[in-house]
C-alpha cells in the first residue's frame, strides 16, 4: 500500500497524523490550532464538515494562524508588541495579522519573535535551507536556534563576499548538531 | 502561430503585431515522461528585490518604477521573450492567458501596473508585481522535475546577478507572504487519476474515498499536499490532481524535488496496478464508460466544461488502456482540447462576447469537429 511504501520512503516510522473528525467519524483533513484566552485548542475536521461550518480554507487559514497568535503570548516580557511599527514601510503588527501579508523585508526583522514563531507553525522550521543568491554557498537548516548568532555572522561573510569565512561559520553551525524532526507539519495553506 | 501537430487548428492564430497579445504554442500537446498518468510539471520561484517595498506597501509612483526597471531587466536577459503589460490586454486576452497557465488568476484581475514575460513556447514565464515582485514559473508535460529545476535555477541566477534579491541567511528568500519564505518555491505536478475517482464515484462504496484520504495524510507528513483541480473540495472533476510541496523553509530545493517526485512515483505505481486489476475485473464496465464518453464528445450539441472534461478524462483512460485506437484518438489531441475547450479560449476565437449558452454550443462543435477529423 502506498503508506507502507512512503515510511519506507522515509525510513521509519513517524508520529501519525490520523484524526478523526469532530463532527463525523471521517478522516480529518483540517487541523486547526486556536488560541483564545492564554487557551490553546484543536480542531480536527473532514473537507465536508469544514465546509459546512465555513473554515476558512487558503488565505483565510492563514489569517486563523496568523489570529490565533496573540502577540502577548509570544513575548511575556514588558509592553505589548502589538505596537510595533516598521520604520520603513509603517506596517503594524496588528495590520500583518489581517492581511498575511508582509510591507517589506525589514517586517521579518522588525517583528523579529512573531515571525519565527508564525514560520515555525507554518512550516516546522523557520530556519533556511538552501543556497545563497549567487550559488556560492549552501546553508542547511538542520540546526538548533541557538546557532542564530553564527548566522548573523554568516549573514556578514557573505555580505563582504568572504567565502572562505562563510563556509567555516556554515561548518560551526552544522557542527552544533542536528535538529529534532520537525513534528509539525504545515496545514493546508496558500494555493497557488 | 503554428503548433508543430494538426492541433494548432483548434486555437486562435494571432493577428501578431505590436501590443496584441501573442499567444505561445501549447507545449502540453506533446505528452511527456510518464504520461500515461503525469500531466505536467511546474516549479516557481518567488523573489523579491531589497530596494522595492513589498507589494502591499508601495509607495506612490513605486509600483510603475519597478515593473519599467524588471521589464527592461528582463528584455535585456531574454531579448526573445515576450513582454505584455497587464492593463494594455483586454479582459479576455487575459484570460486565455491565465488558461495558458502564462499568468496566475489574481495576475489577470489585478489593477496595479504589472506584466508578464514568457518565451515562444511558452515553457517559461516570469510574472512582474504579482504577489512578489516576480514570480519565476517553468513547466514541462509529464514528469521532468530534474529538467526543470535545472531550467529555473539558471534562470533564477542570470536574474539575481541583474537585481538585488532580498535574502538573508536566517529566512531565506524574503516574500511578501510567509508562506513562501524561504526557498520561495512551489514543485506541483498534475496528475491523472480515474481509477481513484472511477472508485469514489459511488461503485464500489466508501472505501476508495480512504484512498484519496490516505494520499492526503501521506502527503502531509512529507511537508506536501494533494488535491483535487477543477474542481471542489476533495473530489476532482474529470479525475485530475496535483501533488505540491507546502513547505518552503528548513528544507532544500532539491529535498523539495525530491519530496514531491516521490509522492508522485508511489501514486503512479499505484494508479497503473490499479488500473490493471480495475480493468481486468470489470472490462465491460469500464469499456462502456468510455465508449459513452466518446459517443457524448462526437454527437453532443452543447456541453459545460465540466461534463467536456469528465468526457475527455474517460477517453484519456481509454486511450492509455489501449481500448481507444491511438490512431483514431491520441493523447495530444486530448490535451489540446483540454486547453481548447475552456471559456476564455472559446471567447478568444470567436471574438465576440459569449453568454454562458453559447459557450456550451461552440465547445461542443469544437469537440465534435476535433475528435470527427481524426
Ligand atoms: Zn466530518
Ligand atoms: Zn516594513
Amino acid at each position: 500500500m502506498l503508506e507502507k511504501g512512503l515510511v519506507a520512503l522515509l525510513g521509519g516510522p513517524r508520529e501519525p497524523m490520523f484524526h478523526t473528525c469532530d463532527r463525523c467519524d471521517n478522516q480529518a483533513s483540517f487541523h486547526l490550532t486556536e488560541i483564545r484566552g492564554g487557551e490553546k485548542s484543536e480542531r480536527h475536521l473532514c473537507e465536508e464538515c469544514a465546509k459546512v461550518l465555513q473554515v476558512p480554507q487558503a488565505n483565510k487559514e492563514l489569517q486563523n494562524l496568523l489570529k490565533s497568535f496573540d502577540p502577548s503570548e509570544v513575548s511575556q516580557q514588558g509592553q505589548s508588541k502589538t505596537a510595533k511599527v516598521c520604520p520603513d514601510c509603517g506596517m503594524t503588527y496588528a495590520e500583518f495579522r489581517q492581511n498575511g501579508r508582509f510591507g517589506c523585508a525589514k517586517d521579518y526583522e522588525v517583528f523579529g519573535k512573531e515571525v519565527i514563531a508564525l514560520l515555525d507553525r507554518i512550516h516546522g522550521s523557520s530556519l533556511y535551507s538552501g543556497k545563497t543568491p549567487d550559488g556560492k554557498l549552501v546553508i542547511k537548516a538542520d540546526v538548533m536556534d541557538e546557532a542564530s548568532e553564527f548566522r548573523a555572522q554568516l549573514a556578514e561573510a557573505i555580505e563582504k563576499e568572504d567565502y572562505e569565512a562563510a563556509a567555516r561559520i556554515r561548518d560551526q553551525i552544522n557542527q552544533i548538531g542536528g535538529r529534532a524532526p520537525d513534528d509539525a507539519p504545515a496545514s493546508p495553506t496558500e494555493g497557488e | 502561430m503554428s503548433g508543430s501537430g494538426d492541433q494548432s487548428s483548434l486555437f486562435p492564430s494571432d493577428s501578431g503585431s505590436g501590443d496584441s497579445l501573442q499567444l505561445p504554442e501549447l507545449w502540453l500537446q506533446e505528452p511527456g515522461p510518464e504520461s500515461d498518468v503525469v500531466i505536467s510539471s511546474r516549479m516557481r520561484l518567488a523573489r523579491n528585490l531589497d530596494d522595492f517595498h513589498f507589494k502591499s506597501r508601495f509607495q506612490e509612483g513605486e509600483c510603475e518604477r519597478l515593473e519599467v526597471h524588471l521589464s527592461q531587466v528582463l528584455h535585456e536577459l531574454e531579448p526573445d521573450f515576450r513582454y505584455h503589460r497587464m492593463h494594455e490586454l483586454s479582459p479576455t486576452e487575459r484570460k486565455v492567458m491565465f488558461e495558458r497557465h502564462l499568468i496566475s488568476r489574481e495576475h489577470a484581475a489585478d489593477e496595479l501596473p504589472r506584466g508578464v514575460s514568457f518565451s515562444h513556447d511558452g515553457t517559461t514565464s516570469i510574472m512582474v508585481n504579482e504577489e512578489d515582485h516576480l514570480r519565476l514559473q517553468v513547466f514541462a508535460s509529464g514528469l521532468d522535475l530534474e529538467r526543470l529545476d535545472e531550467v529555473i535555477n539558471d534562470l533564477d541566477h542570470r536574474i539575481g546577478s541583474q537585481v538585488n534579491y532580498s535574502f538573508d541567511p536566517r529566512f531565506g528568500y524574503r516574500t511578501s507572504c510567509p508562506t513562501n519564505t524561504g526557498t520561495g518555491l512551489r514543485v506541483s505536478v498534475m496528475l491523472h487519476l480515474p481509477t481513484l475517482s472511477f472508485r469514489v464515484d459511488g461503485r464500489t462504496g466508501r472505501g476508495s474515498e480512504q484512498d484519496i484520504v490516505r494520499m492526503q495524510n501521506a502527503a502531509q507528513q512529507l511537508g506536501l499536499t494533494v488535491r483535487g483541480i477543477f474542481g471542489e473540495s476533495s473530489r476532482a472533476d474529470g479525475e485530475f490532481y496535483q501533488i505540491s510541496n507546502q513547505v518552503t523553509l528548513g528544507r532544500t530545493p532539491a529535498e523539495t524535488v525530491k519530496g514531491v517526485q516521490s509522492l508522485v512515483e508511489h501514486v503512479s505505481s499505484w494508479e497503473r496496478r490499479n488500473r490493471d486489476s480495475h480493468f481486468n475485473e470489470n472490462r465491460r464496465r469500464v469499456e462502456d464508460h468510455i465508449w459513452r464518453a466518446w459517443a457524448a464528445l462526437t454527437h453532443a450539441r452543447r456541453m459545460t466544461s465540466g461534463e467536456a472534461l469528465s468526457h475527455l478524462s474517460a477517453l484519456r483512460f481509454g486511450v492509455c488502456l489501449g481500448i481507444l485506437d491511438e490512431d483514431e484518438i491520441d493523447l495530444a489531441a486530448i490535451q489540446s482540447l483540454m486547453v481548447a475547450m475552456r471559456p476564455g479560449h472559446l471567447q478568444y476565437t470567436a471574438d465576440t462576447e459569449l453568454t454562458a449558452d453559447r459557450r456550451d454550443e461552440l465547445r461542443a462543435d469544437l469537440i465534435r469537429g476535433a475528435l470527427q477529423n481524426n
